[in-house]
């Protein structure tokens, strides 16, 4: 610690006055961790946090919700899903509102559990909305290879899983530094923010707790004074350079590439994965044949420039006013890790 | 939905694992982790094990903060 004379994380931060940093968080539970320990209020005005798109259910797009509610609506599949989705809007209605009429939608804690209703409801046709990044795709994986090993007929996942490496580069310029989101390294590995820095995009992976967020932060802010660009991995207890081998090979046997559109960021190409032709029999949008849907999103909602950190949440005129947890007008209001939720919740 | 479960491994059969997190108990997908041994801390997601902890986050952060 001889270079920083013996400061401490949060010294360091609090000491700060260079010229202003913006950093993002890309990860929507940093977002809300960093409110939650009260983090921003002892950063300097020099140093700016913005939220990222590395919320999964902010960037899940109004046709996706659309396609759920007619499997539900017209198809008469039982849903199960992450509950954050239930209340995000659709083009015409949310799942809260399609179970208002009629539609049955069970929240659920992982895709297995999805797996075990099919297994216990045969006559019932369940589906499973399949949204998240690299952490959460391993499981709608492991969740499909069950069904298939049980010889389920009644199990299919409607698939919007995403990857990073792509959304990066679409967001290359939108910040200084980008605080990397801890879990997806787990599973990726710390190559693809490694090839970052050498294309001059810095970054730290971090973990979750007050200290960790701290020493990742002290440690962005330490680095880009000195100029040069960088990579750290702060999550090493966590995070190995390697990832998860067995998880990337997972995916790989049961997914594939394919371009996908991010809510208000438009479609980003080859950053989704989708089923691979010989799992199509627990691929929902060929088992119901669903027509292509183009969602169309409520205009005032402002996400898309929240997500790459163009405007904060309190830029966007409905926010707080017709916008709010209890009726949202945009996804990034509903998810607990949202970014506008957040803002909401602690009053910034 | 994203939000990781620290916990901690108390039981292991046939690819799960049961878990401790704070006096809850669940069962978990232990496939991607070959390695795994009851008494260690695995990071939860979704309902699967995606990762072992190998410290706690007090030595984690002094170790950077000096290599820095
Ligand atoms: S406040 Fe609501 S409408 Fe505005 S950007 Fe956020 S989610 Fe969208």
């Amino acid at each position: 610690m001889d270079n920083l004379n013996g400061l401490s994380p949060k010294e360091i931060l609090k000491g700060y006055n260079g010229r202003k940093l913006r950093i993002m968080e890309v990860c929507g539970t940093h977002t809300h961790e960093i409110f939650r320990l009260g983090i921003r209020k002892i950063l300097p005005e020099s140093i700016e946090l913005i939220s990222g798109p590395g919320c999964p259910v902010c960037v899940t797009p109004v046709g996706y919700i659309d396609e759920a509610c007619i499997l539900a609506l017209e198809k008469n599949c039982v849903i199960c899903t992450f509950g954050d989705l239930i209340r995000v809007p659709g083009t015409e209605m949310s799942l809260a509102d399609a179970r208002g009429k009629g539609a049955q939608i069970k929240t659920v804690y992982s895709p297995l559990d999805a797996v075990d209703f099919a297994k216990e409801n045969p006559h019932k046709q369940v589906v499973f909305l399949a949204v998240g990044f690299e952490t959460t795709t391993p499981s709608a994986c492991i969740a499909v290879e069950k069904a298939r090993k049980d010889g389920l007929d009644n199990f299919s996942i409607l698939c919007a899983n995403k990857t990073m490496p792509n959304a990066y580069q679409a967001l290359k310029g939108s910040a200084d530094a980008f605080l990397f989101p801890g879990h997806v390294n787990a599973i990726t590995g710390n190559a693809t923010c490694k090839a970052l820095s050498e294309q001059g995009v810095s970054g730290v992976v971090a973990g979750f707790t007050a200290k960790e967020l701290l020493t990742a932060l002290a440690v962005t802010v330490t680095l880009l004074q000195k100029g040069e660009p960088f990579f750290v991995n702060c999550y090493p207890r966590v995070v190995k350079d390697e990832g998860s081998p067995a998880a990337q090979k997972l995916m790989a046997k049961v997914m594939e590439p394919c371009d996908s559109e991010w809510r208000g960021l438009g479609v980003i190409k080859m950053s989704g994965m989708k089923l691979r032709e010989e799992y199509a029999d627990f691929d929902a949008r060929k088992k119901y044949s669903l027509p292509e849907i183009k969602g169309k999103p409520n205009p005032a909602c402002r996400c898309g420039d929240v997500l790459q950190g163009k405007c904060k949440p309190c830029d966007c005129k409905v926010f707080g006013k017709v916008c709010t947890p209890q009726h949202p007008v945009g996804a990034c209001m509903v998810s607990g890790e949202g970014a506008c939720s957040a803002y909401y919740q602690y009053g910034m | 939905m994203c939000v990781g479960l620290s916990a901690k491994v108390v039981d292991l059969k046939d690819g799960t694992a049961v878990i401790d997190a704070s006096g809850a108990k669940r069962s978990v997908s232990a496939e991607l982790l070959d390695d795994l041994e009851v008494g260690d801390y695995v990071m939860v997601h979704a309902g699967v094990a995606i990762a072992k902890i190998t410290d706690d986050d007090e030595n984690e952060t002094n170790k950077i903060m000096e290599e820095l």
